[in-house]
C-alpha cells in the first residue's frame, strides 16, 4: 500500500516538533527516517501509527485517509525500541496477542505463532518468557508480533539501538530480508546513518522538525542538498567558495549561481587523492592506521582536510603531498 | 473509558473528602443560625485553656520531632553504616508500631510506668507517665518507624563511590559522615520532621490516653464535640489544627521533591568499614529505642492476659473468652470496616492513577492535588465533616450509622500514603507496552489488564493491606462515627481505659493488633509469591 503524509505539523508546549513534512513511501518501499535526536522523526512515526495526533496535514494509506482514526484501527506493526513484550507472557503468547484480541481461532493463533517465530529464526523458543531471552532476541518477537496480523505497514521505531554492536550487524540485515521476502512497505526511524545507509531503499533526512532531503543511499551520499546532510551522512571535507576558487579552480564551473557565501564544495575523503610531492601545498598532519583503511589529516592552504585511503598508507607524517579531487558536490551552506 | 477511569475516584474524593472539609471550613464561620461570622475564632480566646492547648500541641510537636529524628536518623545509620548483628531485630522491632495504634503504645506505657504500673508496682518507684513526657515517649516511639524508612532511602541512595573518593582522600569516618553522608539527608531529614510534626500534631490516641492533664487541641477538639455538642467550636479548633498541618505537609513535599534522586548508576554496594566503637554507639542507642517499644507492647501483651489490673496479677485467658463487655463485636466490625475500606480504596486509587497516566497537566496537576490533600488534614477535622455533612441531609438515614461511612472516612483519611504507593507502582510500566496494546488493536480495558496490572499489582497488593491495617488501628477519624450499635475495636480500647479496665483495654487492643500482624504477613507471602510467580524485573 503507498502511504502519503501530507504537510504535517505537530508542536509540544509551544515548541515546533514537525513542521510542514511531507514525504511519500511506495508499496514495498523500505524508507528510513534519519536525524539527530529531536528532530521529530519518532513523532512522525507515531502520528502515522495513530499514537499521537497531527495538529495539521493528513496521513493516506492506500488512497484512504487515516488521520482520524484510532491507534487500535490502523492495522499496522509497530517495533519499539525496548520493552515491549508482555513480560508474564511466553514469547508465543506475545505474538499471538494481536490476533487473540481479534478473536481469532486457537488453532489458527498456534499455527501463525510458531510460523511466524520460525520465521525471525526463534523457532523452537516460543513457550520462553522475554526475560529468558537475549535482548536480539526479544526483539524478534517483537518483531513476530508486529507481523502477527499481516499488517499494511511495518514501524520500526530505532529497534537495534538499545542491542550490542555484534547483534545490531546480524538482526540489520535479517530485518532488510525479511523485509524483501514480505514486501511489506515499511518506515524505520533511527539516528545511525550506517543503518540507513545499509537498510533503506529511501533516506528521509529530517533536522528541527522538517525534511532536509529525500532520496536513495547513494543520491544522499553523492549528492547531498544541504551542510546538514553532508556532515551527517558519511564525513565531509567542506570548504567555502573563495577557497575552491583558489585551489580547485576546475570545480567552480559546476557551481549554481548565487553569491559566494550561499554554496560550500563538499568533497568525501576517499574521494581526496594525494600524492607524496616535494612541490606539494598540502602537509600531512597526522596518519592513523584502522586496519583497512588509512584515515590521514591534510593541512592545506590554511585549512584541515581528512583524506581516506584503502589499505596501508606509506606516507608519513609531515610529507608534502600534491591534492587532487575525483568528485565533489556543491551544498547549501 | 479513559474518562470514566478518572471521574469515578474524582466525585468520591469530592463527596467524601473535599464535602466533609468544606462543611467543617463553612461551620466554623457560621453561627447557630447559619449566618456568616468569625465570632467563634473570637471565642477562642475566652477559654484561657484553648490557646494553652495549641500551644501545647506545637511544644510536644517540635519536642518529638526533635527525638523522633535523632534516634530515627540513629537506627538508620544501625540498619545501614554499621556491622551490627542482629539487624533483623531491629526492623522486627520497627514493625511494631505499624501494628499497634498510637493508643495502644500509650495504653501500654501507662500499665508500665504509670502511678498503678508494672515499675511501681514491682519496685516501689514512685512512677507517674501521665503528661508531657509520657505523650512525648509515646509519640516517639510512634514516629520511628516513619523516619527510619524515609532515612534508609536517601542512605541507601548513596553511592559507595563518594566514601571511596572522600577515603582516598584521606577523610576520617566522622568527617566522610558529616560532609558525604549528611549532606544527602538534607531533605530525608527535613521531610521526617515535618511528617512526624504533622502527625503529632493531629495525634489523638495517645493524647487521650497518656496526656493527662496536658491536654492538646486534638484533645479540646474531642471534648468539643463529643462533650460539650459544640460543633461550631469543635470546628473552629479544628481548623486551627489544620493550619500547621497544611503547612508541614507542604514543606514535608516541597523537601521530598529537592531530594537526591540518587546517581544513575549505583555502583557497587557499599560496605561497612570495620568500627567497633561506632557500632557500639549506635548499638546502644538503638537499645535505647527500641527496648522501650518492644517493652511497651510487650505490657500490653502482659496485662491482656491478667485478671484484674493492677491488683491481681494472675494470668487467665478471661479478658479473651467471654469476658469482653462487647464481645467480639467490635474486633468484627474493624476488620469488617477495614477490608470495606481497603477494597473500595485500592479500586478508586488504583482507577486514578491509571486514569492519571496519560492524562494533559490541566487534569492531572489539581487531580494529584486534592488526592494527596488528606495527609494535611487531621482525622479528628475529617470525622468531624463527616458528622456535619452526613448526618444530616438527604443521605442521612442511609449512611450514618452504617459500616461504609465509617470506611468511607478511614479510607479517606489515608487515602493520600495509598495514592502514592499506587502511583509508584504505575511509573513502573513501561510506555511501549501501552502502544503496544493500543497498536495491536487493544482498548483502555486491554491496556489496564495487560500492559498496567503485571507491574502495578504488587502495588496494588500493598495499598489494599496498608489500607486495611490503617483502618484497623485508626482513632481520630472515626471516634466521631461510631453509635451504640456500631463498635470499633480501636474506640473500644479507649473508653476501657477511660473507665478503669485495662485488662479487658489490653485484650482488645492485642485482637487489633494480631489482625494486623496477620495482614502484614499475608501481604509478605502474598508479594513473595508474586514475586517468584513473575517475570517481571
Amino acid at each position: 500500500m503507498h502511504l502519503r503524509i501530507d504537510d504535517i505539523t505537530k508542536a509540544w508546549n509551544g515548541h515546533t516538533v514537525l513542521d510542514g513534512v511531507s514525504f511519500d513511501a511506495g508499496e514495498s518501499e523500505f524508507v528510513c527516517l534519519l536525524g539527530p535526536s529531536g528532530c521529530g522523526k519518532t513523532t512522525l512515526l507515531r502520528i502515522v501509527a495513530g499514537l499521537t495526533a497531527a495538529d495539521t496535514g493528513r496521513v493516506i494509506l492506500g488512497g484512504r485517509d487515516i488521520s482520524a482514526l484510532p491507534a487500535r484501527e490502523r492495522r499496522m506493526g509497530l517495533v519499539f525500541q525496548a520493552y515491549s513484550l508482555f513480560p508474564d507472557m511466553t514469547a508465543a503468547a506475545n505474538v499471538g496477542y494481536p490476533m487473540r484480541l481479534r478473536r481469532d481461532a486457537p488453532a489458527k493463533i498456534a499455527a501463525r505463532c510458531s510460523e511466524l517465530l520460525e520465521r525471525v529464526g526463534l523457532g523452537g523458543l516460543g513457550a520462553r518468557f522475554p526475560d529468558e531471552l537475549s535482548g536480539g532476541q526479544q526483539q524478534r518477537v517483537a518483531l513476530a508480533r508486529a507481523l502477527a496480523t499481516e499488517p499494511a505497514m511495518l514501524l520500526l521505531d530505532e529497534p537495534l539501538s538499545a542491542l550490542d554492536p555484534a547483534i545490531r550487524g546480524q538482526l540489520r540485515s535479517e530485518i532488510r530480508l525479511l523485509q524483501r521476502a514480505l514486501g511489506i512497505p515499511t518506515i524505520m526511524v533511527t539516528h545511525d546513518q550506517e543503518e540507513a545507509l545499509a537498510m533503506a531503499d529511501t533516506i528521509v533526512c529530517m533536522n528541527r522538525g522538517r525534511i532536509e532531503q529525500t532520496g536513495s543511499p547513494r543520491d544522499l551520499y553523492e549528492r547531498p542538498r544541504s551542510r546538514f546532510v553532508a556532515e551527517f551522512i558519511g564525513r565531509a571535507n567542506l570548504l567555502p567558495t573563495a577557497f575552491v576558487r583558489e585551489a580547485m579552480p576546475g570545480f567552480l564551473e559546476r557551481r549554481p549561481p548565487g553569491d559566494g557565501a550561499t554554496y560550500e564544495l563538499c568533497l568525501r575523503p576517499e574521494d581526496i587523492v594525494i600524492e607524496s610531492d616535494p612541490r606539494g601545498e598540502a602537509v600531512i598532519e597526522d596518519t592513523v592506521f584502522l586496519g583497512n583503511l588509512a584515515r590521514i589529516t591534510l593541512a592545506w592552504r590554511g585549512r584541515k582536510l581528512l583524506v581516506e585511503q584503502p589499505g596501508r598508507s606509506a606516507l608519513g607524517r609531515g610529507e608534502p603531498v600534491s591534492v587532487d579531487a575525483l568528485r565533489g558536490a556543491w551544498v547549501c551552506a | 473509558m479513559g474518562i470514566v477511569l478518572l471521574a469515578v475516584p474524582l466525585l468520591c474524593l469530592l463527596v467524601f473528602f473535599l464535602h466533609p472539609l468544606a462543611t467543617v471550613l463553612v461551620r466554623s464561620v457560621t453561627d447557630a443560625n447559619g449566618a456568616w461570622t468569625l465570632a467563634n475564632y473570637g471565642r477562642l480566646f475566652d477559654d484561657p485553656g484553648l490557646p494553652r492547648a495549641a500551644s501545647r500541641s506545637l511544644a510536644i510537636g517540635l519536642a518529638t520531632t526533635l527525638c523522633t529524628v535523632s534516634l530515627g536518623l540513629c537506627l538508620a545509620m544501625a540498619l545501614h553504616r554499621s556491622r551490627l548483628p542482629g539487624k533483623a531485630l531491629i526492623r522486627g522491632a520497627l514493625l511494631l508500631p505499624m501494628l499497634a495504634p498510637s493508643l495502644v503504645l500509650a495504653l501500654g506505657l501507662v500499665c508500665l510506668l504509670g502511678r498503678n504500673g508494672l515499675v511501681h508496682r514491682l519496685t516501689g518507684l514512685p512512677t507517674d507517665i501521665y503528661g508531657f513526657w509520657g505523650l512525648l515517649i509515646a509519640n516517639t516511639l510512634y514516629g520511628l518507624p516513619q523516619v527510619v524508612i524515609i532515612v534508609s532511602a536517601a542512605l541507601g541512595r548513596t553511592p559507595a563511590r563518594h566514601y571511596d573518593a572522600a577515603e582516598s582522600m584521606g577523610a576520617t569516618p566522622w568527617r566522610q559522615f558529616l560532609d558525604v553522608t549528611i549532606p544527602r539527608l538534607r531533605f530525608a531529614l527535613l521531610a521526617a520532621a515535618f511528617l512526624v510534626f504533622t502527625e503529632t500534631l493531629t495525634d489523638f490516641g495517645s493524647a487521650v490516653v497518656v496526656g493527662g492533664s496536658y491536654r492538646v487541641l486534638a484533645v479540646e477538639i474531642y471534648g468539643e464535640v463529643v462533650g460539650q455538642l459544640d460543633f461550631a467550636m469543635g470546628a473552629t479548633l479544628g481548623v486551627v489544627l489544620l493550619a500547621p498541618a497544611l503547612l508541614s505537609v507542604w514543606l514535608a513535599r516541597l523537601a521530598k521533591r529537592r531530594q537526591d534522586t540518587g546517581d544513575a548508576s549505583p555502583g557497587r554496594t557499599l560496605v561497612p568499614a570495620r568500627h567497633p566503637w561506632r557500632d557500639v554507639a549506635l548499638g546502644g542507642i538503638s537499645l535505647l529505642a527500641l527496648l522501650p517499644l518492644v517493652g511497651v507492647v510487650a505490657t500490653v501483651a502482659y496485662v491482656s492476659v491478667v485478671k484484674l489490673w493492677p491488683y491481681d496479677r494472675t494470668l487467665t485467658l478471661a479478658n479473651y473468652i467471654g469476658g469482653m463487655p462487647d464481645g467480639y463485636g467490635p474486633v468484627a466490625t474493624s476488620i469488617t470496616m477495614s477490608l470495606l475500606a481497603a477494597c473500595a480504596g485500592v479500586l478508586l486509587v488504583f482507577a486514578l492513577s491509571a486514569g492519571l497516566r496519560r492524562a494533559p497537566p490541566f487534569i492531572a496537576k489539581p487531580a494529584q492535588l486534592i488526592a494527596s490533600l488528606p495527609a494535611a488534614v487531621p482525622g479528628l477535622v475529617l470525622g468531624l465533616g463527616y458528622v456535619l455533612a452526613f448526618n444530616h441531609g438527604p443521605l442521612s438515614s442511609w449512611l450514618y450509622g452504617s459500616v461504609a461511612i465509617v470506611a468511607a472516612c478511614s479510607l479517606f483519611h489515608y487515602h493520600a500514603q495509598a495514592f502514592l504507593t499506587m502511583q509508584t507502582g504505575m511509573r513502573q510500566v513501561p510506555e511501549a507496552l501501552d502502544d503496544a496494546v493500543a497498536v495491536s488493536g487493544g482498548t483502555t480495558f486491554h491496556v489496564l489488564r495487560d500492559a498496567v496490572w503485571p507491574f502495578a499489582a504488587p502495588a496494588a497488593i500493598s495499598t489494599f493491606f496498608y489500607l486495611f491495617m490503617r483502618s484497623m488501628v485508626t482513632l481520630s477519624g472515626v471516634i466521631f462515627l461510631v453509635t451504640p450499635e456500631l463498635g470499633l475495636a480501636s474506640v473500644t480500647v479507649m473508653r476501657l481505659d477511660e473507665n478503669g479496665f485495662l485488662a479487658q483495654a489490653a485484650a482488645y487492643a492485642m485482637c487489633v493488633v494480631l489482625a494486623s500482624a496477620l495482614a502484614l504477613g499475608a501481604m509478605r507471602l502474598i508479594l513473595h509469591v508474586l514475586k517468584d510467580r513473575r517475570h517481571v524485573a
